[in-house]
Protein backbone atom coordinates (compact mmCIF):
# COMPACT_ATOMS: atom_id res chain seq x y z
CA UNK A 1 0.00 0.00 0.00
CA UNK A 2 2.85 2.29 1.09
CA UNK A 3 4.36 1.30 -2.25
CA UNK A 4 1.74 2.27 -4.09
CA UNK A 5 1.69 5.80 -2.41
CA UNK A 6 5.33 6.26 -3.26
CA UNK A 7 4.62 5.48 -6.98
CA UNK A 8 2.22 7.28 -7.38
CA UNK A 9 3.72 10.91 -6.17
CA UNK A 10 7.16 9.98 -8.11
CA UNK A 11 4.81 9.84 -11.19
CA UNK A 12 3.07 12.96 -9.88
CA UNK A 13 6.26 14.42 -9.85
CA UNK A 14 7.57 13.38 -13.19
CA UNK A 15 4.59 15.27 -14.80
CA UNK A 16 4.92 18.48 -13.15
CA UNK A 17 8.70 18.79 -14.52
CA UNK A 18 6.80 19.29 -17.92
CA UNK A 19 5.00 22.98 -18.56
CA UNK A 20 1.30 23.21 -19.10
CA UNK A 21 0.37 25.06 -21.91
CA UNK A 22 -1.31 27.58 -19.65
CA UNK A 23 1.84 27.68 -18.07
CA UNK A 24 4.30 27.89 -21.05
CA UNK A 25 1.60 31.11 -22.42
CA UNK A 26 2.39 32.61 -18.47
CA UNK A 27 6.23 31.81 -19.19
CA UNK A 28 6.39 33.38 -22.31
CA UNK A 29 4.19 36.49 -21.12
CA UNK A 30 6.50 37.35 -18.72
CA UNK A 31 9.65 36.52 -20.37
CA UNK A 32 11.95 39.71 -22.04
CA UNK A 33 13.34 37.36 -25.00
CA UNK A 34 11.25 37.71 -28.43
CA UNK A 35 10.44 35.24 -30.78
CA UNK A 36 12.20 35.20 -34.22
CA UNK A 37 9.67 36.81 -36.13
CA UNK A 38 9.67 39.61 -33.76
CA UNK A 39 13.35 39.89 -33.59
CA UNK A 40 13.19 39.98 -37.63
CA UNK A 41 10.17 42.42 -37.45
CA UNK A 42 12.41 44.45 -34.86
CA UNK A 43 15.52 44.67 -36.65
CA UNK A 44 14.02 45.06 -40.18
CA UNK A 45 12.04 48.22 -38.83
CA UNK A 46 15.56 48.95 -37.06
CA UNK A 47 17.65 48.81 -40.07
CA UNK A 48 15.07 50.69 -42.12
CA UNK A 49 14.88 54.04 -39.13
CA UNK A 50 18.87 54.17 -39.53
CA UNK A 51 19.41 54.06 -43.23
CA UNK A 52 16.98 57.29 -43.74
CA UNK A 53 19.18 59.66 -42.21
CA UNK A 54 21.36 59.19 -44.66
CA UNK A 55 19.50 60.67 -47.44
CA UNK A 56 19.49 63.84 -45.39
CA UNK A 57 23.60 63.44 -44.84
CA UNK A 58 23.78 62.70 -48.96
CA UNK A 59 21.30 65.79 -49.99
CA UNK A 60 21.26 68.13 -47.43
CA UNK A 61 24.50 68.50 -45.24
CA UNK A 62 26.13 67.06 -49.07
CA UNK A 63 28.50 64.77 -47.88
CA UNK A 64 30.99 62.52 -49.58
CA UNK A 65 29.67 59.19 -49.86
CA UNK A 66 32.60 57.55 -50.61
CA UNK A 67 34.86 59.13 -48.41
CA UNK A 68 31.81 58.58 -45.49
CA UNK A 69 31.23 55.48 -46.78
CA UNK A 70 32.73 53.27 -43.61
CA UNK A 71 31.30 55.31 -40.79
CA UNK A 72 27.64 55.05 -42.14
CA UNK A 73 27.99 51.22 -42.31
CA UNK A 74 29.16 51.54 -38.97
CA UNK A 75 26.60 53.99 -37.98
CA UNK A 76 24.33 51.85 -39.39
CA UNK A 77 24.98 48.73 -37.68
CA UNK A 78 24.99 50.38 -34.43
CA UNK A 79 21.98 52.41 -34.78
CA UNK A 80 20.31 48.93 -36.15
CA UNK A 81 21.23 47.07 -33.17
CA UNK A 82 20.74 50.01 -30.60
CA UNK A 83 17.16 50.60 -31.86
CA UNK A 84 16.41 47.03 -32.08
CA UNK A 85 17.44 46.87 -28.64
CA UNK A 86 14.76 49.85 -27.22
CA UNK A 87 12.10 48.62 -28.96
CA UNK A 88 12.66 45.09 -27.29
CA UNK A 89 12.59 46.97 -24.00
CA UNK A 90 10.02 48.91 -24.82
CA UNK A 91 7.56 46.18 -25.58
CA UNK A 92 8.82 44.41 -22.76
CA UNK A 93 7.51 47.29 -20.14
CA UNK A 94 4.30 48.09 -22.69
CA UNK A 95 3.71 44.67 -22.44
CA UNK A 96 2.03 44.04 -19.15
CA UNK A 97 0.15 47.42 -18.60
CA UNK A 98 -1.21 46.25 -21.95
CA UNK A 99 -2.54 42.79 -20.78
CA UNK A 100 -4.08 44.49 -17.63
CA UNK A 101 -6.04 46.87 -19.40
CA UNK A 102 -7.12 44.54 -22.17
CA UNK A 103 -8.01 42.07 -20.02
CA UNK A 104 -11.21 42.31 -19.30
CA UNK A 105 -12.22 42.98 -23.12
CA UNK A 106 -10.23 40.00 -24.34
CA UNK A 107 -12.12 37.78 -21.93
CA UNK A 108 -15.57 39.17 -23.34
CA UNK A 109 -14.29 39.06 -26.75
CA UNK A 110 -13.42 35.09 -26.63
CA UNK A 111 -16.10 33.99 -24.95
CA UNK A 112 -18.70 35.22 -27.26
CA UNK A 113 -16.88 34.05 -29.38
CA UNK A 114 -16.93 30.50 -27.93
CA UNK A 115 -20.57 30.80 -26.23
CA UNK A 116 -21.67 28.38 -28.80
CA UNK A 117 -19.05 26.03 -28.16
CA UNK A 118 -20.46 23.64 -25.59
CA UNK A 119 -18.19 21.07 -25.89
CA UNK A 120 -14.86 22.85 -24.82
CA UNK A 121 -14.09 22.70 -21.32
CA UNK A 122 -13.80 25.75 -19.37
CA UNK A 123 -10.00 25.45 -18.77
CA UNK A 124 -10.05 25.38 -22.41
CA UNK A 125 -11.60 28.45 -22.81
CA UNK A 126 -9.22 30.38 -19.74
CA UNK A 127 -6.63 28.96 -21.96
CA UNK A 128 -7.85 30.21 -25.17
CA UNK A 129 -8.56 33.64 -23.26
CA UNK A 130 -4.99 33.55 -21.81
CA UNK A 131 -3.41 32.87 -25.01
CA UNK A 132 -5.44 35.90 -27.17
CA UNK A 133 -4.86 38.30 -23.95
CA UNK A 134 -1.02 37.37 -24.55
CA UNK A 135 -1.50 38.36 -28.32
CA UNK A 136 -3.48 41.64 -28.66
CA UNK A 137 -0.66 42.86 -25.79
CA UNK A 138 2.46 41.66 -27.72
CA UNK A 139 0.52 43.06 -31.03
CA UNK A 140 -0.47 46.12 -29.31
CA UNK A 141 2.92 46.35 -27.52
CA UNK A 142 5.01 45.54 -30.56
CA UNK A 143 3.24 48.49 -32.60
CA UNK A 144 3.31 50.78 -30.56
CA UNK A 145 7.14 50.36 -29.38
CA UNK A 146 8.39 50.71 -32.82
CA UNK A 147 6.34 53.68 -33.40
CA UNK A 148 7.29 55.69 -30.27
CA UNK A 149 11.27 54.47 -30.82
CA UNK A 150 11.31 55.36 -34.73
CA UNK A 151 9.88 58.91 -33.79
CA UNK A 152 12.19 59.38 -30.99
CA UNK A 153 14.88 58.13 -32.73
CA UNK A 154 14.28 60.37 -35.48
CA UNK A 155 13.00 64.11 -33.54
CA UNK A 156 16.55 63.21 -31.48
CA UNK A 157 18.53 62.35 -34.71
CA UNK A 158 17.45 65.74 -36.29
CA UNK A 159 17.88 68.12 -33.10
CA UNK A 160 21.50 67.11 -33.05
CA UNK A 161 22.11 67.33 -36.41
CA UNK A 162 20.10 70.34 -37.80
CA UNK A 163 20.49 72.51 -34.67
CA UNK A 164 22.99 71.08 -31.82
CA UNK A 165 25.84 69.84 -33.89
CA UNK A 166 24.91 71.92 -37.22
CA UNK A 167 28.69 73.91 -37.11
CA UNK A 168 30.14 70.50 -36.93
CA UNK A 169 31.82 68.79 -40.27
CA UNK A 170 29.18 66.33 -41.81
CA UNK A 171 31.31 63.07 -40.98
CA UNK A 172 31.39 64.04 -37.33
CA UNK A 173 27.92 65.43 -37.18
CA UNK A 174 26.58 61.93 -39.15
CA UNK A 175 28.75 59.93 -36.01
CA UNK A 176 27.63 62.06 -32.81
CA UNK A 177 23.73 62.59 -34.43
CA UNK A 178 23.36 59.12 -34.84
CA UNK A 179 24.97 57.88 -32.19
CA UNK A 180 23.47 60.24 -29.83
CA UNK A 181 20.22 59.53 -31.16
CA UNK A 182 20.31 55.79 -30.54
CA UNK A 183 21.99 55.79 -27.47
CA UNK A 184 19.57 57.92 -26.12
CA UNK A 185 16.55 55.85 -27.34
CA UNK A 186 18.26 52.79 -25.88
CA UNK A 187 18.95 54.40 -22.56
CA UNK A 188 15.37 55.76 -22.59
CA UNK A 189 13.84 52.20 -22.91
CA UNK A 190 15.73 51.09 -20.10
CA UNK A 191 13.44 53.03 -17.49
CA UNK A 192 10.79 50.94 -15.81
CA UNK A 193 7.89 53.16 -15.76
CA UNK B 1 37.64 97.64 -54.63
CA UNK B 2 37.19 100.47 -52.05
CA UNK B 3 40.15 101.92 -53.35
CA UNK B 4 39.05 102.50 -56.71
CA UNK B 5 35.73 103.85 -55.35
CA UNK B 6 37.65 106.31 -53.87
CA UNK B 7 39.13 107.35 -56.88
CA UNK B 8 36.57 107.28 -58.89
CA UNK B 9 34.71 109.41 -56.62
CA UNK B 10 37.63 111.95 -56.41
CA UNK B 11 38.31 111.99 -60.41
CA UNK B 12 34.29 112.37 -60.52
CA UNK B 13 34.23 115.00 -58.02
CA UNK B 14 37.76 116.96 -59.68
CA UNK B 15 36.28 116.82 -63.11
CA UNK B 16 33.00 118.36 -61.94
CA UNK B 17 34.99 120.80 -60.36
CA UNK B 18 36.60 121.13 -63.65
CA UNK B 19 33.47 121.17 -65.91
CA UNK B 20 32.25 124.68 -64.08
CA UNK B 21 35.60 125.92 -64.82
CA UNK B 22 35.30 125.26 -68.52
CA UNK B 23 33.78 126.98 -71.09
CA UNK B 24 30.64 124.81 -73.63
CA UNK B 25 32.05 123.30 -76.37
CA UNK B 26 35.10 121.27 -74.85
CA UNK B 27 35.68 117.74 -75.94
CA UNK B 28 33.78 114.85 -74.57
CA UNK B 29 35.25 113.39 -71.21
CA UNK B 30 33.38 110.12 -70.37
CA UNK B 31 34.13 108.73 -66.68
CA UNK B 32 33.18 104.95 -67.10
CA UNK B 33 32.54 102.99 -64.16
CA UNK B 34 32.08 99.06 -63.21
CA UNK B 35 30.17 97.37 -61.19
CA UNK B 36 29.27 93.96 -60.15
CA UNK B 37 25.32 93.98 -58.56
CA UNK B 38 25.94 90.62 -56.88
CA UNK B 39 26.22 90.21 -53.68
CA UNK B 40 27.26 86.29 -53.57
CA UNK B 41 29.49 85.32 -56.43
CA UNK B 42 28.91 81.71 -57.23
CA UNK B 43 30.28 79.03 -59.99
CA UNK B 44 28.02 78.58 -62.66
CA UNK B 45 25.43 81.33 -61.28
CA UNK B 46 24.78 84.52 -63.15
CA UNK B 47 26.92 87.19 -62.28
CA UNK B 48 25.53 90.70 -63.54
CA UNK B 49 27.68 93.64 -64.81
CA UNK B 50 27.12 96.97 -65.17
CA UNK B 51 28.82 99.64 -67.15
CA UNK B 52 27.68 103.12 -66.42
CA UNK B 53 29.00 105.67 -68.79
CA UNK B 54 28.93 109.66 -68.21
CA UNK B 55 29.77 112.24 -70.23
CA UNK B 56 31.36 115.17 -68.18
CA UNK B 57 32.53 117.27 -71.21
CA UNK B 58 30.71 119.95 -73.10
CA UNK B 59 30.21 118.20 -76.27
CA UNK B 60 28.72 114.75 -77.58
CA UNK B 61 31.22 111.45 -77.52
CA UNK B 62 31.23 109.55 -80.69
CA UNK B 63 31.72 106.08 -81.60
CA UNK B 64 32.00 104.91 -78.30
CA UNK B 65 32.97 101.35 -77.98
CA UNK B 66 33.52 99.48 -74.67
CA UNK B 67 35.61 96.35 -74.55
CA UNK B 68 35.64 94.30 -71.66
CA UNK B 69 38.36 91.38 -72.26
CA UNK B 70 38.60 90.25 -68.35
CA UNK B 71 36.85 87.76 -68.73
CA UNK B 72 38.91 84.54 -70.07
CA UNK B 73 37.18 82.40 -71.86
CA UNK B 74 38.23 79.62 -69.88
CA UNK B 75 36.84 80.67 -66.68
CA UNK B 76 33.68 82.48 -67.93
CA UNK B 77 30.56 82.36 -70.56
CA UNK B 78 28.69 84.93 -71.48
CA UNK B 79 25.30 84.35 -70.84
CA UNK B 80 23.14 87.23 -71.88
CA UNK B 81 24.56 90.67 -73.52
CA UNK B 82 27.90 91.51 -74.91
CA UNK B 83 31.43 91.93 -73.81
CA UNK B 84 32.28 94.35 -76.60
CA UNK B 85 29.70 96.81 -77.33
CA UNK B 86 28.85 100.27 -79.77
CA UNK B 87 27.40 102.83 -78.81
CA UNK B 88 26.98 105.90 -81.06
CA UNK B 89 27.12 108.87 -79.39
CA UNK B 90 26.77 110.24 -75.72
CA UNK B 91 25.12 113.77 -75.53
CA UNK B 92 27.29 115.75 -72.76
CA UNK B 93 25.84 115.55 -69.05
CA UNK B 94 24.06 112.58 -69.77
CA UNK B 95 24.41 108.68 -68.42
CA UNK B 96 24.35 105.51 -70.82
CA UNK B 97 24.47 102.55 -69.13
CA UNK B 98 24.97 98.59 -70.28
CA UNK B 99 24.64 95.71 -68.57
CA UNK B 100 26.56 91.87 -69.40
CA UNK B 101 25.35 88.55 -67.94
CA UNK B 102 28.67 86.60 -67.13
CA UNK B 103 28.70 82.65 -65.12
CA UNK B 104 31.57 81.65 -64.05
CA UNK B 105 32.56 78.26 -64.88
CA UNK B 106 35.34 77.63 -62.16
CA UNK B 107 35.15 78.81 -58.36
CA UNK B 108 38.13 80.83 -56.40
CA UNK B 109 39.56 84.25 -55.91
CA UNK B 110 39.10 86.01 -59.63
CA UNK B 111 40.64 89.55 -59.81
CA UNK B 112 37.71 91.84 -61.87
CA UNK B 113 39.81 94.38 -63.47
CA UNK B 114 38.88 97.68 -65.79
CA UNK B 115 37.08 97.44 -69.49
CA UNK B 116 38.65 99.61 -72.21
CA UNK B 117 36.68 102.67 -73.72
CA UNK B 118 37.12 103.96 -76.85
CA UNK B 119 35.57 107.26 -78.06
CA UNK B 120 35.97 110.43 -80.38
CA UNK B 121 36.36 113.29 -78.30
CA UNK B 122 34.32 115.36 -80.58
CA UNK B 123 32.58 115.12 -83.87
CA UNK B 124 35.74 116.33 -85.89
CA UNK B 125 38.24 114.49 -84.03
CA UNK B 126 40.71 112.29 -86.04
CA UNK B 127 42.16 110.44 -83.52
CA UNK B 128 40.45 107.37 -80.55
CA UNK B 129 40.52 108.55 -77.14
CA UNK B 130 41.41 105.76 -75.17
CA UNK B 131 39.92 105.34 -71.37
CA UNK B 132 39.70 102.71 -68.65
CA UNK B 133 36.59 102.13 -66.22
CA UNK B 134 36.52 102.04 -62.49
CA UNK B 135 38.12 98.14 -61.29
CA UNK B 136 35.72 96.28 -59.15
CA UNK B 137 38.72 94.20 -57.41
CA UNK B 138 39.02 90.55 -56.23
CA UNK B 139 35.99 88.37 -55.61
CA UNK B 140 36.09 85.28 -54.93
CA UNK B 141 33.66 83.23 -56.45
CA UNK B 142 32.74 80.11 -54.25
CA UNK B 143 31.70 76.94 -54.89
CA UNK B 144 28.34 76.23 -56.20
CA UNK B 145 28.00 72.85 -53.57
CA UNK B 146 28.99 75.36 -50.67
CA UNK B 147 26.58 78.07 -51.76
CA UNK B 148 23.42 75.31 -52.46
CA UNK B 149 24.02 73.83 -49.07
CA UNK B 150 24.05 77.17 -46.96
CA UNK B 151 21.08 78.90 -48.88
CA UNK B 152 19.21 76.11 -51.07
CA UNK B 153 15.69 75.41 -49.03
CA UNK B 154 16.06 71.66 -50.33
CA UNK B 155 12.11 71.67 -50.48
CA UNK B 156 12.33 68.05 -52.89
CA UNK B 157 14.65 66.40 -50.60
CA UNK B 158 12.75 67.40 -47.40
CA UNK B 159 9.83 66.21 -48.92
CA UNK B 160 11.65 62.99 -50.15
CA UNK B 161 12.68 62.48 -46.13
CA UNK B 162 9.01 63.33 -45.57
CA UNK B 163 8.22 60.22 -47.71
CA UNK B 164 10.46 57.86 -46.35
CA UNK B 165 10.05 58.33 -42.77
CA UNK B 166 6.03 58.28 -42.81
CA UNK B 167 5.26 54.76 -43.27
CA UNK B 168 8.01 54.21 -40.51
CA UNK B 169 5.94 56.18 -37.52
CA UNK B 170 2.41 56.18 -39.69
CA UNK B 171 1.96 52.25 -40.01
CA UNK B 172 2.61 51.07 -36.49
CA UNK B 173 0.93 53.71 -34.96
CA UNK B 174 -1.96 53.04 -37.16
CA UNK B 175 -2.09 50.01 -36.27
CA UNK B 176 -1.84 49.91 -32.71
CA UNK B 177 -4.64 52.47 -32.34
CA UNK B 178 -7.05 50.16 -34.91
CA UNK B 179 -6.49 47.39 -31.88
CA UNK B 180 -6.85 49.84 -29.27
CA UNK B 181 -9.80 51.17 -30.00
CA UNK B 182 -11.35 48.19 -31.05
CA UNK B 183 -10.95 46.44 -27.32
CA UNK B 184 -11.79 49.55 -25.86
CA UNK B 185 -15.01 50.00 -27.56
CA UNK B 186 -15.94 45.91 -26.30
CA UNK B 187 -15.10 46.84 -22.65
CA UNK B 188 -17.07 50.15 -22.89
CA UNK B 189 -20.16 48.10 -24.26
CA UNK B 190 -19.75 46.04 -21.52
CA UNK B 191 -19.73 48.29 -18.94
CA UNK B 192 -22.86 50.54 -20.15
CA UNK B 193 -24.38 46.75 -19.99
CA UNK B 194 -23.51 45.81 -16.72
CA UNK B 195 -24.62 49.68 -15.61
CA UNK B 196 -28.30 49.11 -17.73
CA UNK B 197 -28.73 45.51 -15.65
CA UNK B 198 -28.04 47.29 -12.30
Amino acid sequence: MGGQKNRDGKDKKDKDIGFTKEEEILLQDFSRNVSTKSSALFYGNAFIVSIIPLWLYWRIHMVDVYSTLIWFILGTAASTYLVAFAYKNTKFILKHKIALKREEAVTREVSRKLADDKKMSKKEKDERTLWKKNEVSDYEATTFSIFYNNALFLMIMMFFSFYLLRSFTPTANYIFSIGSACGLAALLSTGTQ
Amino acid sequence: MWTSKVLLVAVLSYLTYCKCNEEEGSPARLLVSKHILNKYLVQDMDIVIKYTLYNVGGMAAQEVVIMDDSFPADSFITAGGQLSVKIDRIPPGSNVSHTVVVRPTKFGLFNFSSASIQYKASENAEEMQNAISSEPGEGRIINFRDYDKKFSPHVLDWSAFAIMTMPSIIIPFILFWSSKTKYEAIAKQKKEKNIKDS
